[in-house]
């Protein structure tokens, strides 16, 4: 019956949304494939991307990170100017990626292509593969006219994998492709295994890299990250988990087809069954036991949520986040006892509409789900379904402000409050971060209103 | 001293054109202007940034509307809340308009969608009175007629649908987007609207994008002098305002580096002369109302509000500069508050020890080198990896530089004022001038410093 009632609104979805198909993009809910492929490769350790393309495809994402991370992160540039245009990027490349090399001394260089690098057709496989220097180059198709940033970021993460993972002989470690979230998410992540005893090979690791110490001398490159040595490593491994299957599953899939690692792809571990799920997913492959200390850690996640139960049961919720953070989620608010009413993501995904067609019907929730949306579509949807609150980034604050209605903030970029980079929303930890922002963000309305 | 070469750029020799210590009575002016080494970590931004981002970007009244893929949009929208102030927050940069081509569009071309994505913004937001149409790097190459499509789109919809080429690979920095955005905004805007009145006491101000609100402390004391303010070009303007500019007395130009365009085209076509002035810090803010006051024979107005405002803020700037005494500053700008700042930072008793800019050109260069002590360093264009040596190296006392750079130098340790966007200004004029005296000397008095392990 449920099942129905939740399948039957999606399919009437999908119509309208055919029906109202825009050619214009009213406030996106997607940022284009290279900055997620940046901040994929921002992980890595001593590593740094150059951008094929022209000034702004640099100057922007550098300036978004910065606001997001509160961080200083260096991005090369090939400067295609009108001559390229004309007459192609090679010779802009070549000497870019010498120049680089010269000055920083990178152990690796992503070359990332853009709209302009792919429509001018340069060959970048091939003008790396000439090239020969101390520091491994990987070329990255990033083309901003097709898919999102979550695409850029699980185009990176696969062609790393690609480009380095060497099978030589096991290493009893287990794979880890994170997604994009943040230094707070890692740092749970790290804990949860540390707990485990598991260790692991993080694809890729910002928690030190887009959080790093105020300590002089500043190091050359920012302590931690994913060495490209490890990246190597990752086809011995036992198995790989992809935490977001849309952004670092392909790396995973990659390592499972070509280097027969055994993967499983499951949901992304946010709330108490998906952390649940991860943990055992974790221990079948690793064998090892969950500890006390994570089963301890549950328990006060599921102590915060019993605690606030009549400050936020029934509460109707719309989410706007990449699509396995969104249907993550939508779990979530079923077990907090809220309504999970809008669940949205700005990337087009069959696999997300499945994903949390599948929560609607174990959970019998009605639940409107919408893919490819930009947030003029999420506002319109709130609109007509009525919501208590609104979750998204700091773009889509607006939302909350005109239907003065409750506000949390989640995604990419947060930038006009400081400490979300910092918090994990994943593992119990995350959960309890989770369960007193959304609460704090629905008491402060009531108290402002 | 000749040109030098820092350390880092010893791989790439010819920095060295671009890098100068002055000496008085030499001519030499750093190579500045040109293409941007493909060697390079550059600060700079594109073509786009200029046109949309800087002068085109700040009109309030129209939808600015990105012909190209999704993400040079998704960059340009809103941002901080509290840049580029207009005082009609409920449409302007909350809404971000986007053609969003995907890979069909790119192959089949994209003017079909932009058509249509022009008729579906206007149709939700039928009070905008235009259509500011910016064409993205993918439209160049695959050679959208955008002119043709804002033609007819202007017909349907019967407000003005305005193309902008300007490609992000277009040009060497965000300098020539400023030149497309005035040639554009001249040729399709100004003069096709009249005022209701006319005064013989009409000013612009060009050239102020009311960053955190600079303009709505520079108004008021032209307005106090008998001015009337016509047209802002372009911060808070409304697509009327620019339509209704060539009426003015006079323009007032204040950002020279991206807007003498303009002003050198009214004056030919309208016959409106343009006046450079800077209003930061007191001297400059008073000899730039003097002025103005002189041309429209006012002159004694100009005394009284100068007289007014100096007497507001000198106690506690007398109090600040006792502070700062000899302290040591490194300004990166865009290109102009490089030098409008020498001047101001020279007046709380700072000490100048190097100057950059993104994108100055020869004129921007000549004023710095006029204005800044021997020994400082003046570098064109710099890169991260230079600024790493230089704020290593010279280790001022504060860095103004912008968002960029500015967590670069809270990692070294480097007290820093973010002069593009502000934190906590404005900062322009009497007022503005206390504020930045003010927060020049939190950051470099912070408690914080103190504590950093290693930190000389």
């Amino acid at each position: 019956m449920t099942q129905t009632k939740a399948e039957t609104k999606t399919e009437t979805k999908t119509k309208a949304k055919k029906e109202v198909k825009r050619s214009v993009t009213i406030n996106p809910g997607t940022i284009c494939q290279p900055i997620g492929a940046m901040q994929a490769v921002l992980g890595v350790h001593g590593a740094i991307s150059l951008v094929h393309g022209s000034q702004g495809c640099a100057a922007y994402p550098m300036r978004m990170f910065n606001r997001h991370f509160q961080e200083p992160v260096e991005i090369a540039l090939s400067s295609l100017g009108e001559d390229a245009a004309v007459f192609g990027g090679a010779d802009n490349l070549v000497k870019g990626v010498h120049a680089l090399v010269a000055r920083r001394q990178p152990e690796l260089i992503a070359v990332l292509t853009t709209c302009l690098s792919e429509t001018i057709g340069d060959d970048v496989n091939g003008i790396l593969r000439k090239i020969d220097l101390p520091s491994i180059l990987v070329p990255v198709h990033t083309p901003s006219y097709v898919g999102s940033h979550v695409t850029g970021y699980d185009n990176a993460v696969k062609a790393l994998v690609t480009h380095l993972a060497e099978q030589t002989g096991p290493n009893s470690k287990i794979n880890i492709a994170v997604g994009l979230l943040n230094p707070g998410d890692i740092r749970e992540l790290k804990g949860m295994l540390a707990a485990m005893r598991v260790k692991a090979i993080i694809l890729t690791d910002i928690s030190e890299t887009l959080d790093a110490p105020l300590i002089l001398p500043r190091p050359r490159f920012p302590d931690g990250g994913t060495t490209p040595r490890e990246i190597a490593d990752t086809a011995n491994s036992i198995g790989s988990i992809a935490l977001c299957k849309h952004a670092g599953g392909a790396a995973v899939k990659y390592l499972a087809s070509k280097h027969k690692v055994p993967m499983i792809s499951g949901s992304c571990p946010i709330g108490v069954a998906n952390t649940d799920a991860f943990l055992e997913n974790v221990s079948h492959l690793m064998g090892r036991p969950i500890p006390d200390e994570l089963r301890k850690e549950r328990g006060r996640l599921i102590d915060a949520m019993i605690d606030v139960q009549f400050k936020i049961a029934q509460k109707k919720v719309a989410i706007h986040a990449d699509p396995d953070v969104a249907s993550g989620m939508a779990r979530f608010l079923h077990e907090l006892g809220m309504e999970p009413a809008i669940i949205a993501t700005g990337t087009e995904s069959k696999e997300f509409v499945a994903d949390v067609q599948a929560v609607a019907s174990q959970t019998g929730h009605e639940i409107e789900i919408i893919s490819g949306c930009d947030l003029y579509e999420l506002h319109e949807a709130v609109k007509a379904v009525g919501v208590d609150l609104v979750m998204g980034n700091s773009q889509a604050t607006y939302i909350g402000d005109d239907e003065k209605i409750a506000f949390a903030r989640i995604g990419f970029p947060v930038y006009d409050r400081v400490g979300y980079q910092r918090r994990a929303i994943i593992g119990y930890g995350g959960g309890i971060n989770l369960v007193d922002q959304i609460t704090n963000a629905i008491l402060d309305h009531a108290d402002s209103a | 001293m000749p040109l030098t070469l820092l350390e880092c750029d010893i791989p790439i020799p010819e920095r060295e054109k671009h890098t100068y210590i002055k000496k008085s009575g030499e001519t030499i002016v750093p190579r500045c202007n040109v293409q941007t080494t493909p060697k390079d970590l550059t600060e700079r931004g594109c073509t786009y940034a200029g046109c949309m981002g800087v002068v085109g970007g700040p009109v309030k009244d129209v939808i600015h509307l990105i012909h190209g893929s999704i993400g040079c949009a998704f960059y340009t929208w809103g941002g901080d809340r509290r840049q580029n102030l207009s005082d009609n927050t409920e449409f302007h940069r909350k809404y971000c308009f986007s053609t969003s081509m995907q890979e069909p569009n790119v192959i089949f071309g994209g003017e079909k969608k932009l058509y249509n994505a022009i008729l579906e913004s206007y149709e939700r937001f039928p009070a905008v009175k235009g259509v500011f149409v910016y064409a993205t790097c993918v439209i160049g190459l695959i050679g959208d007629d955008i002119n043709t499509v804002c033609k007819n789109a202007t017909k349907e919809i019967g407000v003005p649908v305005i193309p902008f080429s300007c490609e992000g690979f277009r040009g060497v920095s965000q300098s020539l987007g400023h030149h497309i955005a005035n040639d554009v905004i001249f040729e399709k805007i100004v003069g096709t609207k009249e005022p209701d009145e006319v005064t013989p006491y009409d000013i612009n101000i060009i050239g102020d994008y009311n960053i955190q609100g600079d303009l709505w402390i520079i108004e008021p004391l032209f307005e106090a002098m008998g001015l009337r303010i016509l047209c802002t070009f372009t911060g808070n303007a409304s697509i009327d305002d620019l339509a209704m500019a060539h009426r003015a007395k006079l323009n007032v130009m204040h950002c020279q580096r991206s807007t003498p365009y303009i002003c050198q085209l009214m004056e030919e076509k309208y016959e409106v002369p343009y006046m450079p002035v800077s209003l930061f810090g007191i001297e400059q803010t008073s000899k730039a109302l003097r002025d103005v006051a002189a041309f429209f024979g006012l002159g004694g107005k100009a005394e009284e509000v100068i007289e007014s405002e100096v007497a507001k803020i000198l106690p506690e700037i007398e109090y600040y500069k006792e502070q700062l005494r000899g302290k040591r500053v490194f300004i990166y700008q865009g290109a102009p508050r490089a030098w409008h700042w020498i001047k101001l930072m020279e007046e709380l008793g700072m000490e100048v020890v190097g100057a950059a800019t993104t994108f100055g050109h020869t004129d921007d260069y000549e004023k710095i080198i006029e204005r800044i002590g021997d020994g400082a360093l003046v570098i064109d264009n710099p890169n991260s990896v230079e600024l790493r040596e230089i704020l290593i190296g010279y280790k001022p006392d504060l860095f103004i530089s912008g968002l960029k750079e500015k967590f670069l130098a809270y990692k070294l340790g480097v007290p820093f004022i973010n002069g593009h966007s502000y934190e906590r200004g404005p900062y322009a004029v009497y007022s503005g001038f206390l504020k930045f005296a003010r927060d020049i000397h939190t950051t470099i008095n912070h408690p914080a410093w103190k504590l950093i392990e290693g930190r000389a």
